[in-house]
């Protein structure tokens, strides 16, 4: 009998070519995932050094950064401001001049490149996907191994050699058991998992998700869940593929399906082997119980520094630690928060449903089932993750649901995110926003950034206020 | 990369609590291409920190003051480096002319970034770390030794202290190695690795 294996572990083991002395493996990368972010610096190195893209049917590109959320018609040539065209633009030259499949602005199969990954099936369990981005770990939710890796060196190194050195992490597995709460989303869990530890808690860990809450849920709440892997430290998230993942992956454009459906039979059984042994051992257990959850929003400048919504903003002098005090302390006057306020009384400035954390289709209609019927009294944006996302929406009349209830209704890109794009919160204005990173200046220089999940966000939207969901 | 080996340079005490990656190098940034000279680099390291809204420095901020105008190590607080992976924290610090960092953790990916750009992280004990900076703050200007090949920094109370690194990180910072070019080294065993690949999972050729 060969020693029991996790999940992690076992796909790891099967992309390694050859260790290095110090500790770190050459890793096989099966697909590779490029946006048009800074990555044109990789290029521009490749071309410097007269390189080639090793195989490039092993790579594609994406652009999602910085395309326009509005009048994408006549884009990327009326992008007004000349550098954020340029980047645009850049990836297409490059992407062409590399040899690279590229889904430009036009193209029916853009999105946010950890929304299009899965959607297209080019994520795959057992698949190592590396990705110049922070939140590659959302590949994990199917089972694949996901690698962020830097935009510029790194990458350069996964275009020319189709392989990536890593120092095999330790492993953490959190197990969620038990039945969500009404209103209770994958967003609400994976938040109160980092407002429990911390933002470096699971630094050097290869995190498992498990548990009966995980098996329940669809694969657009795992990648939510994974996606925000990297909040809590940890490069790489994962989830055992099942039934679900295999339903949800049966089809897709990239999906096996070869020799009159024996290649999806032989993946299948491929994938069936994945899944964590019983009895394989973890660095690290934790574990939640799902019933004992609440809706969550964030107070501070932190993932981490997230309640659930009927607690009130943290007194600093109560934080034990003097460093973490001192932290708490900075994070509110950054957030013109008082101790004591209570969360639900927030007043919000503006709302943005939007991306790779919260733009899939489930999160659209959880979204739009706490708007139907009800109006935005604040400025209030839905920036689907992918056009597909966008098309799936619209043929389930859920655009309308938004626009009657005076939402903006965009196009697929990272939009207000990270705000690349110049969709940005104004400085002073404070947003209810479905995305992974409040950090000071994240969505705008001067911006006030509350994290939560998309019916959270739309019944903020609704009173203009943090709200509880439940209660509205 | 240039190599690393020994670096004698005035060393900044930057004695704030968490920067992360989004302070290093704000996010509208991010699409600045990085020039021959790296000026534009340089001049966005820690941007918003360093310059207030109308771009001029803040007289109050610690690396603003003439005394660090040539600093080529940073002593940073407990968690530097966490957030966005954004190599251009890594390009922005490089080019600012940091060679080394000392501090008690560093994000993960900020950190493999840094040394895949010739930037070395030492990572000491807080309690050390919180020495050294109370040593340059008391002595603005003062110097320290980082030497790759011994391992060891010296404080500017002639203190030594010895810090880990990984061996192939340590050699190709001593070397100045390319690290594609060291992975080609491997080419064989790759392709080799492909080969036996494809055999065991026939279902993936189209994109193999
Ligand atoms: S949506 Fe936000 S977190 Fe996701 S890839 Fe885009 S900018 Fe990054």
């Amino acid at each position: 009998m060969s020693a029991p294996l996790s999940l992690f572990d076992r796909v790891w083991a099967r992309h390694v070519i050859v260790p290095n002395p110090g500790g770190e493996e050459l890793l096989f990368v099966d697909r590779n995932l490029v946006h048009d972010g800074s990555t044109f610096l990789a290029f521009d190195q490749m071309r410097s050094e007269g390189r080639t893209v090793r195989k490039p049917k092993q790579t594609l590109a994406v652009t999602d950064h910085y395309v326009p959320s509005a009048q994408r018609a006549t884009a990327p040539a009326s992008i007004a401001n000349a550098e954020i065209r340029r980047v645009v633009e850049l990836l297409d030259i490059n992407a062409r001049e590399f040899g690279i499949e590229h889904y430009g602005v036009h193209d029916a199969r853009q999105g946010i490149i950890h929304v299009i990954g899965p959607e297209l099936g080019w994520t795959q369990p057992g698949l190592l996907i590396a990705c110049c981005d922070s939140h590659t770990a959302t590949h994990g939710a199917l089972g694949a191994l996901p690698i962020p890796i830097g935009q510029s060196n790194q990458l350069r190194h996964v275009l020319a050699t189709q392989t990536v050195w890593q120092k095999k992490p330790k492993t953490l597995r959190i197990t969620i058991d038990g039945v969500l709460p009404a209103h209770v989303s994958a967003k609400d869990v994976i938040l109160a998992i980092i407002a429990r530890i911390g933002i470096g808690g699971a630094v050097g860990h290869a995190v498992e998700y498990a548990g009966s809450t995980i098996r329940a849920m669809s694969i657009e709440g795992r990648m939510t869940i994974c996606n925000m892997s990297i909040e809590a430290g940890a490069r790489i998230g994962m989830i055992a593929p099942d039934d679900t993942t295999y339903t949800y992956l049966h089809g897709r454009p990239f999906a096996p399906n070869g020799n009159n459906g024996a290649d999806w039979d032989r993946a299948l059984a491929y994938w069936r082997t994945l899944p964590s042994d019983a009895d394989a051992r973890f660095d690290r257990e934790l574990s939640l119980n799902a019933s004992e959850l609440a809706p969550m929003v964030s107070w501070g400048t932190s993932p981490e520094d997230s309640s659930p919504i009927s607690d009130s903003v943290p007194e600093p002098a109560s934080v034990t630690d003097a460093e973490k005090r001192g932290r708490v302390q900075r994070a509110l006057d950054y957030m013109k928060l008082a101790p004591g306020t209570p969360l639900a009384s927030i007043k919000i400035d503006r709302v943005f449903i939007g991306s790779c954390t919260n733009a899939r289709i489930e999160d659209l209609r959880a979204a739009a089932a706490v708007i139907q019927g009800r109006r935005a009294t604040i400025p209030a944006m839905v920036v689907p993750g992918s056009t597909a996302v966008k098309r799936q929406a619209e043929a389930e009349g859920l655009d309308q649901v938004f626009l009657a209830a005076g939402f903006e209704w965009r196009d697929a890109s990272c939009s207000m995110c990270g705000g690349s794009n110049g969709d940005l919160v104004a400085a002073g204005q404070r947003c209810a926003s479905t995305t992974n990173r409040n950090f000071e200046g994240r969505q705008g220089p001067g911006a006030l950034t509350h994290i939560m999940s998309p019916a959270m966000a739309a019944a903020a939207a609704v009173t203009g206020h943090l709200t509880d969901v439940r209660t509205l | 990369m240039t190599p690393f080996t020994t670096l004698t340079a005035v060393a900044a005490p930057l004695d704030i609590a968490k920067i992360d990656t989004g302070m290093i190098v704000p996010g509208r940034f991010q699409r600045l291409p990085r020039r021959a000279g790296h000026a534009d680099y340089a001049r966005v390291f820690l941007h918003d920190l360093r310059f207030d809204a109308q771009e001029q420095p803040r007289a109050d901020f610690i690396l603003n003051q003439p005394v660090y105008q040539q600093a080529g190590i940073l002593v940073t607080g407990p968690d530097f480096g966490c957030g966005s992976s954004r190599e251009s924290a890594a390009y922005a610090t490089l080019d600012f002319g940091v060679r080394a960092l000392i501090g008690a953790s560093f994000g993960d990916v900020y950190r493999g970034n840094c040394m895949q750009n010739g930037v070395l992280t030492i990572v000491l004990p807080q309690p050390v770390v919180a020495g050294l900076m109370a040593q340059l703050q008391a002595a603005p200007g003062a110097r320290m030794t980082v030497d790759l090949p011994q391992q060891i920094v010296t404080a500017p109370d002639g203190a030594t202290h010895a810090f880990d690194i990984d061996a192939t990180r340590k050699e190709r910072l001593l070397e100045g190695l390319d690290d594609v070019g060291v992975t080609l080294q491997h080419l064989a065993q790759i392709e080799a690795f492909e080969k036996q690949y494809r055999a065991d999972m026939p279902w993936l050729a189209p994109i193999l």
